[in-house]
Parts: structure tokens; C-alpha cells; sequence
């Protein structure tokens, strides 16, 4: 089990160190330089060009490309991500204030679609050909049909403007910071982030129950006497579950990605709303963290469900 | 038979050689495939099942009507999509304005029409030409192997890794919004999942009993892998086509949605829908969002419905 883990790093932190490597160089292309965000535009144009050279010297930024590479990389790691261009606020001060809220609405949204997806994956596949399987098939392709922005409009328009039982958008209202005073500003978003995800996880739970029902141990149970449920849920759904659980994993940072257009339709203030101000105004470093930090959390994702299918099917870390 | 695209490993085919008894046992083979591809057998069964599937005859009933609605937009609509009127501003449904006009006084039907044409593009544009790059790249590759498949694989692994969202806005960020930039852009982010399933399914019929038998006939790499092993992956690569279709039009929907798509000049889907991020019109304009959003989400999935029945009509493994 230590070799394979060791393995699956071995061939993980290169890939980290080229992604890196190319959101730096990503980071160098762009446009303007740190000198030329630090001083303002009327003032720049005044200055003398030899004074601005020192001043490039001075913060190192004549220094060869890898070794800036280095000093970045680095201090990276040691937590120090960088300013963002937008009043010079630090990043890693920005991840600390947004993060909190995205892993709120996504957490939220992961649970909602794991229990609803498998339950319905599950009565779809037991009703196999029937009316009710087909209709849940169908609201499935609804649900990866419809743009989640457009559920999004349309809940609102509904539950909040036209019942006015939800709030419209936000988190929180200023004062009214306990949980349940926040529970309905999370209902909404949450809800319309997780129906794209439960429509995948029911399809992926459907086919994975019809396949666990095909197998010799269900026959055995049935053969026993074993009431139809018990067969069902305890040998059955147990075992289609594992599967669905390595999907869920997978689909965690996609889920973080997702949330991009969900926190901007409800004003949520999350790092994806933030990712979406930096795109348009062009804050390059803030894009640039944003999307290393995504990468990150996807690598380390792909390696935790890596060992724990190894875990789960031992043919895994035997195999190649 | 002589314009197979030239390559490396066919350049010990180059020299002319007398004609040898392979060459007439060749022959004969051409002339049975030649004469079997007219009497469509297997389109013939292909064909019957996919049509026996409801809803994939539905789905591709939709899917052939808004296209065609489009195409003739210039026919159909009455106006143009782009002269504001600003005497008719948010007029509500009527028979001069079949679905109302928006806050300019553009009228919506044409709008829907027109931006179809663009938001099919996009979508149908960078699913073909994704899976063109995939394609080539993955069937030679996974047939063939060596450095090719090597830094391929790496690549698509690093592509892969981003979240597709925060990667498909990173480079709006670097590249600018255009129409064609988001092609391109769409294109980079998707030939990574085609690739890698053209490669998976070159890999598995790579050992098989005919391909050997085509190594040993010395049919240079190239023509096996293209002509002879790539008709026996078409299914899966048909049915991933549609689905990252359906994928590129919901996320040009939503790029779109949040300003950040094609540039709000030109109507699309995503571009119409923007204007329902104002709650008033939201609440009191349903013209202006809803038509719109059905004809999105009918369209997207009437590609899942033919996805769906290609996958059926194509893989036996799923029958049942």
C-alpha cells in the first residue's frame, strides 16, 4: 500500500511542478509588471526611466526567469501568494475571507446531490422499465439539460420574488450572523448547484445498482429467504455505493469550478464570485491563484480517491 | 488507394516493389469491402436501432428543427436582430413581435433565431473540431505508442487537471473575448476527454486477431490505425461528439450569461439571457428570459436524447 502511494506521488508532483511552471510563465506573459502596478499611471510617465530600471533591479525582477521562478515558488509555499492588482490587498488574505463561503455552498451542494442522487439512482434501478424509471431517467436528462444559471433565475423568481419565502441573494445580513439566520440564504444556492450533480450521481448509481443486482451473492441472499428489502439495501445498495463514492470524489473540485456561475447569480461572496471580478478586470495574479489553487485541489482530490479505491479493490495497487 | 496521408512509419512503402501474391490477396479484399459497402448492412441495423429509440426520433426531431430554424432565420424573422426600436422598448408578446422585445426594442424571436446560428456554432464548431484533434492525435497514438502518446498523454493530463470552468475563463482573461477566441479556447479545454477515449479504445482492439493480421499483410501504421482500427472506435467517439456538444452549448450559455462569453454585440443564446441578471426584468419582463432559456434547454437535450440512442445503437454492452 506505501509503494503505490509512493507511486501515485512520484508521478503527481511533477505534474504539480509543470502546472506551476506554466501559471508562472502564464503570470510572466501578461501584461505590465509589478513596478508598473505600484506606481500610479500619471506619475509613472514622469519618471525617469533609469530610476524605474533600479527599481525593477531593486525587487528583482532583472533576475533570469527560472530563478524568479524559484523566489516565487517558493514563497508560495511559505504562504505568501502574491498581491492582488485591485487596491493591493494580499491574495492569501482574499482566500482566507472567500474561502469559508465556497466550501460552505459547495459542501452543502455535495451532500444534497450524494444522498438525493443515490436514493434516486437506486429506486430507478429497482423499478427497472417501469413508469417511475423512466420518468426519473428522463428528469435526470433534464437536469443536465437545463442551464443551472437558468434553475438559478428561476428559482429566484419564484421563492424569492414571487413567495418571497427565500432571500433573493447574499449570505448573510449584517447582524444576523448565527446559523439559522443563514440556513435560508444557503438553501437556494445550494439546491440549484447540487441538481446537475444529483442528475450525474443518480445515472452513475443506476447502473451500478442494476449491476450489483446481476451478481451471484444477490441470488445466494435471495435463495436464503432474505426479505426482498434487506436483499436490496444490504447487499445490494452497499455494495453499488463504493463506486458512486470514488464519482463523488472525482467530481468535488468540478463542483468548485460549478460554483463560479452559481455564487455570481446569487451574489454569494465566495472565491468564485471573486475569480469572476478578477477575470474582468483583469487581475492576473488573482486569476493566476485561483487557478492553481483549483488544480491543486483537483491533484490532491484525484490522489486521495486513487488510494481509497486502492483501499476498497486490491487488483488496483497490485495492478500495473 | 495511394492518397493515405504519409508518415514516418510508412516510409519503408516509399520505393516501388514488384507486384507480389499479397498484393493480389489484397485486391480481392479490397473488392469485397468495395462491394459490401453498398448493400449498408451495418448502417442498415444501426440505423433500425436507433430509430426504434423514442426519444432519441424525438430528440433528433428537435435538434433538426431549431437548426433549421436558424439556417432560415433570414427568412423567418421579421426584423432584424440588432436595430434597436426605441419606440417598442419591452413590449410584451404580440403578433408584430412574437416573443416581445428587450430593453432596446430588439425584437426577441429574431434574436432567439439568430443567436442560434452563433451559440450552434460554438457548440457544434468546438465539439468537431476537439474531437478532429483528439481523434488524430489519440487513434494514431494509441495504436503506435512511443513519445507521441508519451507527451500527449501529459499534456491532456495537465489540461485535464484544471477544473474546465476556471480554465476556460483563465484564458478569456489572457486571450480576450472573441467568437473565435471562445472556439479555440473551447477546443484546447475539451480534445483532452476525446483523446484519451480514442486512445483507451485503440489500446483495447491494438492485440486483436485482424490487426495482426494487417501488421503481417506490412500495412504501414498509419493506414491500420486510420482506416482500419478508427471505424471500430467511431461509436464511442459519435456519442462523445454529442455530449461535449451539449457541454460547449451550456457553457457558452453560461460564459455568456456572465459577460464573459461572445462579445455582447453579437446575439446568442447566453447573450439574450444576460439581460434577466436585472431582478425588475426578472420579475416583470418574462419575455425576455424564458423563451429563450426553453429553446437553450430543449436543444441541449435533444443532443443528450441523441446521445443517448447512439450509445444504445452502437455498444452492446449497454443493451438491456
Amino acid at each position: 500500500m506505501l509503494t503505490y502511494i509512493a507511486r501515485r506521488l512520484l508521478t503527481l508532483i511533477p505534474m504539480a511542478i509543470a502546472i506551476s511552471f506554466l501559471i508562472y510563465l502564464g503570470l510572466d506573459l501578461t501584461p505590465g509588471d509589478a513596478v508598473s502596478h505600484m506606481i500610479p499611471p500619471d506619475v509613472i510617465g514622469t519618471m525617469d526611466p533609469e530610476r524605474l530600471d533600479e527599481l525593477r533591479e531593486s525587487l528583482g525582477l532583472g533576475k533570469p526567469f527560472l530563478v524568479r521562478y524559484w523566489i516565487w515558488i517558493t514563497g508560495v509555499l511559505q504562504g505568501d501568494f502574491g498581491y492582488s492588482l485591485a487596491g493591493g490587498v494580499q491574495i492569501s488574505k482574499i482566500f482566507l475571507d472567500r474561502l469559508p463561503a465556497t466550501l460552505e455552498l459547495s459542501c452543502a451542494a455535495l451532500v444534497i446531490s450524494t444522498i438525493l442522487g443515490s436514493i434516486l439512482g437506486t429506486i430507478s434501478a429497482l423499478t427497472r422499465g417501469t413508469f417511475a424509471d423512466q420518468a426519473l431517467t428522463v428528469v435526470g436528462m433534464l437536469g443536465v439539460s437545463i442551464p443551472e444559471f437558468f434553475f438559478g433565475l428561476v428559482a429566484i423568481l419564484v421563492f424569492a420574488l414571487n413567495l418571497g419565502w427565500l432571500p433573493v441573494g447574499g449570505r448573510t445580513l449584517p447582524g444576523y450572523d448565527s446559523f439559522w439566520d443563514r440556513l435560508p440564504h444557503l438553501i437556494m444556492p445550494a439546491l440549484v448547484l447540487s441538481i446537475m450533480m444529483t442528475a450525474g450521481v443518480m445515472r452513475y448509481a443506476r447502473s451500478s445498482m442494476l449491476d450489483a443486482l446481476s451478481r451471484d451473492f444477490i441470488r445466494t441472499a435471495r435463495s436464503k429467504g432474505m426479505p426482498e428489502w434487506r436483499v436490496n439495501l444490504l447487499h445490494g445498495f452497499r455494495v453499488a455505493l463504493t463506486p458512486v463514492i470514488v464519482l463523488i470524489g472525482f467530481r468535488l473540485p468540478v463542483l468548485i469550478g460549478g460554483s463560479v456561475i452559481i455564487e455570481q447569480v446569487f451574489q454569494w461572496p465566495g472565491i468564485g464570485k471573486e475569480f469572476l471580478s478578477a477575470v474582468r478586470s483583469q487581475d492576473y495574479p488573482l486569476v493566476m491563484m485561483v487557478a492553481l489553487f483549483s488544480v491543486m485541489a483537483v491533484l490532491l482530490a484525484s490522489l486521495i480517491v486513487d488510494i481509497l479505491t486502492a483501499l476498497i479493490d486490491p487488483r488496483v495497487r497490485l495492478g500495473d | 488507394m495511394s492518397d493515405v496521408p504519409l508518415n514516418p512509419g510508412d516510409a519503408v512503402r516509399s520505393p516501388p516493389r514488384p507486384r507480389t501474391r499479397r498484393d493480389a490477396q489484397f485486391d480481392r479484399i479490397r473488392d469485397r469491402e468495395a462491394a459490401r459497402q453498398g448493400t449498408k448492412l451495418r448502417g442498415g441495423r444501426f440505423l433500425s436501432k436507433f430509430l426504434n429509440n423514442r426519444l432519441a426520433v424525438v430528440g433528433l426531431v428537435i435538434f433538426a428543427s431549431i437548426i433549421l430554424l436558424s439556417l432560415a432565420a433570414p427568412l423567418i424573422a421579421q426584423h432584424d436582430p440588432k436595430s434597436p426600436n426605441l419606440r417598442a422598448m419591452l413590449d410584451p408578446p404580440s403578433a408584430e413581435h412574437w416573443f416581445g422585445t428587450d430593453r432596446t426594442g430588439r425584437d426577441i424571436f429574431a434574436r432567439v433565431l439568430y443567436g442560434g446560428r452563433v451559440s450552434i456554432l460554438v457548440g457544434l464548431g468546438s465539439a468537431l473540431l476537439s474531437a478532429l484533434i483528439g481523434v488524430v492525435i489519440g487513434v494514431y497514438s494509441g495504436y503506435v505508442g512511443g513519445w507521441l502518446d508519451w507527451v500527449a498523454m501529459r499534456i491532456s493530463e495537465i489540461f485535464m487537471s484544471f477544473p474546465q470552468i476556471i480554465l476556460v475563463l483563465l484564458l478569456v482573461a489572457i486571450l480576450g473575448q472573441s467568437l473565435l477566441n471562445l472556439i479555440v479556447i473551447f477546443t484546447l479545454t475539451g480534445w483532452g476527454g476525446i483523446y484519451r477515449m480514442a486512445r483507451a479504445r485503440m489500446l483495447s482492439i491494438r492485440e486483436e486477431e485482424y490487426v495482426q493480421a494487417l501488421r503481417s499483410f506490412g500495412l504501414g501504421p498509419a493506414r491500420i490505425a486510420y482506416k482500419h482500427m478508427l471505424p471500430n472506435a467511431l461509436g464511442p467517439i459519435m456519442v462523445n461528439i454529442t455530449l461535449s456538444t451539449a457541454a460547449f452549448i451550456l457553457q457558452e450559455a453560461g460564459l455568456s450569461f456572465l459577460g464573459l462569453g461572445v462579445p455582447m454585440s453579437v446575439p446568442t443564446w447566453g447573450n439574450i439571457l444576460n439581460a434577466a441578471q436585472d431582478l425588475r426584468l426578472l420579475e416583470n419582463a418574462w419575455w425576455v428570459w424564458l423563451p429563450v432559456g426553453a429553446t437553450i434547454s430543449l436543444f441541449v437535450l435533444s443532443v443528450n436524447f441523441i446521445g443517448d440512442g447512439l450509445r444504445d445503437a452502437t455498444d452492446p454492452s449497454q443493451q438491456g
